[in-house]
């Protein structure tokens, strides 16, 4: 039998009223429907549209945070219009990549590189944050001149294109200075090492080795680069172990 | 991002240019840094530092700080209390004044002249704080449950094998709790197994707590750290142990609830007795509640090698002969055919599992609970609390680290970090 969303009116207008003081059981019948039809696509898609139509300018924050809990969970591309301009409220930012972060296709993507090029700052690094999850090859030429930007957008950049590990990821951060010693060129150093592990992973050991040598030989002789030949010696013993992929 | 010996070194070379450049004091070296019948000498101490110093970290700070082969130099809290609760038994033990103290973990780990940290913060922290210190370099011991995420766990065991660290899960309970069950099963004398039942505690719930002042004596923004932002209220972050809301262990954004704060243990002890630290779960089986309503939903992990552990298993679907049980609400069924003894993995060391983690430091070989056999376990528990979530059965595969054919199960893989944390 299908579900009957209409017993779902009375949660919801709670849950529009709600600012962290509400009584909280009054949303579980919200919480158990979301279980109950996961095999009612029409029932979901009511519950979804119902959850974005809280997203607005009329509901606490609290609400919204709800909501975008939901969504993270059940979210689709039709969550993404309400969900984007949250992105670069700094209120609500973070829980609107809570709900865009896990939904698939492009359209999640496409808003969360949209707000990359709009925000600075923290909300910038969120941004590059749920795009490292992602690991939104797209997001690559927006996110390699971050490199340069300093501090911890930097940090993050390089942590992102670590995640992403495409060609192109890897090329941005040849680029870069893996000595310069400090936490910029460490987060860089670390990213090229992930992406060194993550291409031996996928078999491609002459490219994860020729990563690792470049490293160990740029870090040779340097005291202050003596953890970072270490690591890359590990990974030339690594590609030199033919017992793994 | 140094190692050890380096790290010591370069410190000893800046502090002595450093103080030479202020004042051109005599050089002395004192008794204790020249160690005795039963202190090491101070080049020979493993110099560590504490994050997350309340009900757990205490414990674990005066575990680390009663060691002789141990130099405690610094802690961290967010919380005045606790950070000087921790500063004041260092310094008492010391007889000095010199323990620094911290609010925020990165000027702590940013410190070259420490080797090791403890961390025994809120859950959400975890993983964010145990890749940061491999990347200072720091060897960690890293209070259980490991992970709050399923995603957390590879990027933490890359980060201590990218850096060759020792990190040590910690779970004290898993070897020295369930030995009862764990020495007859690697004795063979059960034979081969094929089956458990285990006694699970419930999964966290949501927090919905209004708003309180902020009172002065908390960071309340690195409470957080990566989780939601939430006002402040005392029941959110006071408390000790307990799950059912009256501690942050109860609430999902802060921990995995009983479900994996006991689990570490227990669960840990009877994958631990039946050899499968080394394994992730295959699939979890759900079972819906029974028509007349008697039975409640259980959930079943199945390992590769076909071994079933039944996850609070009606009591008279359980076999009723069990081969072994545990007063923890484990029992385990072989069938019986005896099998060659297997030594029992041990700590190495002195001291239990603090012990265990210290030798490794000074030896670099992996501790009992290392950071992937943590991880493994907690998968396994992640998997659980999933399934019942989701009132479904899951297929696991552990080489992409995602669920199979189940794309909503796979939204709940991670969840987006509050800014600026990134792991």
């Amino acid at each position: 039998m299908p579900f009957d969303t209409a017993t779902l009116d009375a949660p919801f207008a709670s849950l529009k009223a709600y600012d962290w003081a509400a009584d909280a059981s009054a949303f579980k019948p919200i919480d158990d429907a979301i279980v109950a039809t996961q095999s009612d696509a029409a029932a979901r898609s009511d519950i979804e549209r119902r959850l974005i139509a809280l997203l607005g300018p009329d509901t606490s924050r609290a609400c919204k945070e709800y909501v975008c809990r939901k969504l993270a969970l059940i979210g689709t591309a039709a969550a993404v219009p309400a969900l984007a301009p949250l992105l670069a409220d700094g209120d609500n930012s973070h829980m609107a990549r809570f709900a865009l972060e896990p939904i698939p296709g492009p359209e999640a993507g496409n808003a969360l590189r949209a707000a990359l090029g709009a925000v600075g700052g923290n909300l910038a690094i969120g941004m590059l944050s749920s795009l490292a999850t992602r690991r939104d090859a797209a997001a690559v030429p927006m996110i390699a001149p971050l490199l340069a930007a300093g501090g911890a957008t930097a940090v993050a950049a390089a942590t992102a294109l670590g995640a992403i590990q495409t060609p192109e990821a890897i090329a941005a951060l040849a680029k870069a200075d893996p000595l310069a010693g400090d936490a910029v060129a460490r987060a860089i150093v670390d990213a090229r090492l992930a992406c060194a592990e993550g291409l031996l992973r996928r078999g491609k050991r002459d490219e994860a080795r020729a990563m690792y040598d470049q490293l160990a030989t740029a870090a040779a002789g340097k005291p202050a680069a003596r953890a970072i030949e270490l690591a890359a010696t590990r990974g030339i013993v690594a590609c030199l172990d033919t017992t793994t992929s | 991002m140094t190692d050890r010996s380096v790290s010591r070194r370069r410190f000893l070379a800046s502090t002595s240019l450093t103080a030479g450049s202020v004042v051109a004091a005599p050089y002395v070296i004192t008794s204790k840094a020249l160690g005795d019948a039963t202190t090491p000498p101070a080049s020979d101490r493993i110099v560590m530092g504490g994050i997350g110093i309340g009900n757990m970290g205490s414990g674990d700070q005066g575990a680390f700080l009663g060691r002789p082969d141990v130099q405690y130099v610094a802690v961290c809290d967010v919380r005045k209390q606790w950070r000087d609760g921790g500063k004041d038994r260092v310094d008492a033990k010391y007889g000095n004044k010199d323990c620094a103290a911290f609010v925020d973990f990165r000027e702590l780990l940013a410190r070259d002249d420490i080797d090791a940290v403890h961390i025994a913060t809120p859950d959400q922290w975890h993983s964010v704080m145990t890749i940061a210190a491999c990347l200072a370099g720091k060897d960690v011991y890293l209070q259980k449950p490991e992970t709050l995420t399923l995603r957390e766990g590879p990027l933490m065991i890359a980060a201590a094998r990218r850096y060759g660290r020792v990190v040590s899960g910690g779970s004290q309970r898993v070897l020295e709790d369930y030995r009862t069950i764990v020495e007859p099963c690697w004795a063979g004398e059960i034979g081969t197994i094929r089956s458990a039942d285990l006694s699970i505690g419930p999964p966290p719930m949501a927090c919905y707590l209004p708003g309180q002042p902020t009172p002065p004596d908390i960071d309340w923004d690195l409470w957080l750290g990566p989780a939601a932002w939430e006002p402040y209220n005392a029941g959110r972050c006071d408390g000790n142990f307990g799950t059912g809301g009256n501690s942050w262990r109860s609430y999902i954004d802060y921990s995995g609830g009983s479900m994996t704060d006991w689990g570490a243990h227990n669960f840990g002890g009877l994958i631990f007795a039946t050899n499968l630290r080394g394994q992730q779960p295959a699939k979890v089986e759900y079972h819906p509640r029974s028509a007349d309503g008697k039975d409640g939903a259980y959930a079943t992990i199945v390992y590769p090698t076909g071994v079933e552990i039944h996850c609070n298993r009606p009591q008279h679907l359980k076999p009723q002969k069990p081969s072994i049980a545990h007063e923890r609400g484990i029992q385990i069924t072989g069938d019986g055919v005896a099998t060659a003894a297997t030594p029992v993995p041990a700590y190495k060391g002195q001291g239990g599992i603090y012990g265990d983690f210290i030798e490794c430091v000074k030896t670099r070989e992996r501790p009992f609970r290392d950071i992937e056999l943590a991880v493994n376990t907690m998968t396994g528990i992640h998997m659980l609390a999933i399934s019942l979530r989701l009132e479904r059965s899951l297929a696991w595969d552990r080489a992409t680290q995602a669920f199979t054919g189940d794309e909503e199960a796979n939204h709940l893989l991670d969840r987006a970090r509050r800014e600026p944390w990134i792991i």
